[in-house]
């Protein structure tokens, strides 16, 4: 009872927060429901069992990612975003997220997932699913690990040099 | 009556109790804080409404109760009062994850029911605690957007940018204690902490002075230190309250609150330095254990010595010994902030920024390599 109470609330928490990521005039607005979005996905997390991935989810998407977008749009001047957010702007917003997830769901749906339901129980109580996430991590799913790593540090040293061009922020002129 | 309904009654109700112990302390740090200031600085601070002044807190309470209500008139004023409200959650959800004491139980005729002195035990304890203090951003940053102040909004984007990057030496410097101890969890931390202290080296061990407890700072005498100064930089505490540098932005983030919005600011910071000092004692300095004080030795002593005979009264003084253990520790803490905060001078914001990535990131990462060589050398 109380899992169906959870799951319900959080996923309406979610669809709200997504709906006014797309239709908010306002992109701080946005990016602050966005957040609010993480966060109730994190809580669908929990309500399933998975604290770890919860936790994750809210320290870097929600406390790190979210924090550095909201805090460069306040850099911004927005009064001209303001002005300009008529109904084409909107239009072309709601229609590439509606692409998104007609893609999304059509993947889903022809990747025979949703003929072959059989539905996963986790056994909360015996294992300790940090443990075992992090073997996995480890040892099956090693060499993807390191992978993303790398390609993280490629994307860190790639946005470094392209800001130090023409002195970057540190510009004399 | 329904068994879920009953752990989400007693959770609910714990969560209350949290909160409110963290709102009854305020004052009182409130006061330590003003009264140490004078201290430090030879004056007398606040000494004429009741002893020692300790009535001036309610004397403020009154006052900041019946301020004029405002709002900035060109602001976005759903987020300025979203902000002080969002400011207090992360202190509290995280306070609550924290055992605050050994669990006591309470038996009678046909029922027996064992409460833990903490809201939910996740399993993940640290992770979570993280977790949330990193929203905390978020209240600083619509404070600073809600109010239309360029003074807000520069206190804003400090604050914001200070706690990311204080963020990551914070949880580089949690992972050799969390190497040393091998859990996530709390109270397997605290239960790691009450034996004696034992160093292993080349598989043979060397035990010293056997009064000394296993507390983590002596594993992790670099992870505690920096541990301590990027929670400073975490709850916006000088030497690092750039964000509310009075010199240069009037207030900061809450130059526009007046009234119970801005108290409530406060209980947020000062919930904050709670939740970090709770960490420091959990973590470094053995949570509610304390040396030669044992669960069954402090029953014994109700028991016996005090004639006490009814298990219920005798398994919560027992809870109470603990959590005064624990609150003494965090008390500690808590007058180790206010100290610093009166001795040491602001920072500059580059050399807030060179402190935060240049030393005590590579001393974080230092340390957890360091920690990493000395398990493997243990061979576990």
């Amino acid at each position: 009872m109380i899992s169906a109470a959870l799951f319900y609330g959080f996923s309406a928490f979610i669809i709200i927060f997504a709906l006014a990521v797309l239709f908010a005039p306002n992109p701080i607005v946005s990016a602050l429901s966005l957040a609010a979005t993480m966060v109730g996905v994190a809580g669908l997390f929990f309500a399933l069992g998975s604290h770890f991935i919860a936790a994750v989810q809210i320290t870097v998407y929600a406390g790190a990612v979210m924090v550095l977008f909201v805090m460069v749009l306040m850099l911004f001047d927005l009064k001209k975003e303001d002005a300009v957010s008529a109904m084409y702007v909107r239009f072309l917003k709601i229609s590439v997220a509606g692409v998104i997830l007609g893609l999304i769901s059509g993947a889903i749906t022809l990747s025979g997932f949703a003929s072959n339901t059989t539905i996963m129980s986790v056994d909360t109580a015996s294992v300790t699913p940090t443990k075992k996430l992090a073997v996995l991590l480890f040892t099956k799913y090693l060499l993807a690990f390191e992978v993303l790593g790398i390609l993280l540090l490629v994307i860190a040293i790639g946005v470094v040099s392209v800001s130090r061009i023409k002195g970057g922020t540190h510009a004399k002129s | 009556m329904n068994q879920d309904a009953f752990v989400v009654t007693v959770n609910l109700i714990k969560m209350a109790v949290i909160f409110l112990l963290m709102v009854q302390l305020v004052p009182i740090l409130v006061w330590v804080e003003r009264r140490g200031s004078a201290f430090i600085q030879n004056r007398f601070g606040p000494n004429r409404v009741g002893p020692l002044g300790l009535l001036q807190l309610l004397a403020d309470a009154v006052k900041f109760a019946f301020k004029e209500e405002f709002t900035p008139g060109k602001g976005h004023k759903a987020f300025f009062y979203m902000a002080p409200i969002i400011a207090l959650l992360p202190g509290v959800l995280a306070f609550g994850s924290i055992p605050l004491s050994i669990p006591f139980t309470l038996s009678g005729d046909g029922y027996s029911h064992t409460f833990a002195t903490q809201v939910f035990d996740l399993g993940i304890g640290i992770v979570f605690v993280l977790g949330v203090s990193s929203l905390a951003a978020y209240a600083l940053l619509l404070a600073g957007w809600g109010s239309a102040n360029k003074f807000s909004l520069f206190g804003a984007l400090r604050a914001s940018a200070q706690m990311i990057s204080y963020e990551l030496a914070l949880g580089l410097s949690l992972v050799g204690i969390l190497l040393c101890f091998g859990t996530f969890n709390f109270s397997e931390m605290i239960a790691a902490q009450e034996v004696p202290l034992t160093f292993f080296l080349f598989g043979k061990e060397y035990t010293f002075l056997s009064f000394l407890p296993a507390w983590g700072i002596f594993y992790q005498p670099l992870g505690a230190l920096l541990f301590f100064v990027s929670v400073f930089a975490e709850t916006n505490r000088l030497p690092f309250d750039l964000p509310e540098a009075e010199a240069e932005l009037v207030a900061g983030y809450h130059t526009e609150y007046g009234g119970l919005k801005m108290l409530m600011f406060y209980i947020g910071e000062y919930g904050h330095m709670m939740v970090a000092s709770a960490l420091m004692a959990t973590f470094y300095f053995g949570g509610y254990t304390f040396p030669g004080l044992t669960v069954v030795g402090v029953q014994e002593f109700f028991s016996g010595t005090l004639q006490i005979e009814s298990a219920n009264l005798i398994s919560i003084f027992t809870m109470l010994v603990f959590h005064v253990v624990l609150m003494t520790k965090i008390l500690i803490f808590l007058w180790i902030f206010v100290w610093v905060r009166w001795t040491l001078p602001r920072f500059r914001y580059d050399q807030l920024m060179d402190l935060g990535w240049k030393t005590m990131l590579p001393w974080a990462i230092f340390n957890t390599v360091l920690t990493a060589v000395f398990l493997l050398l243990r061979g576990v």
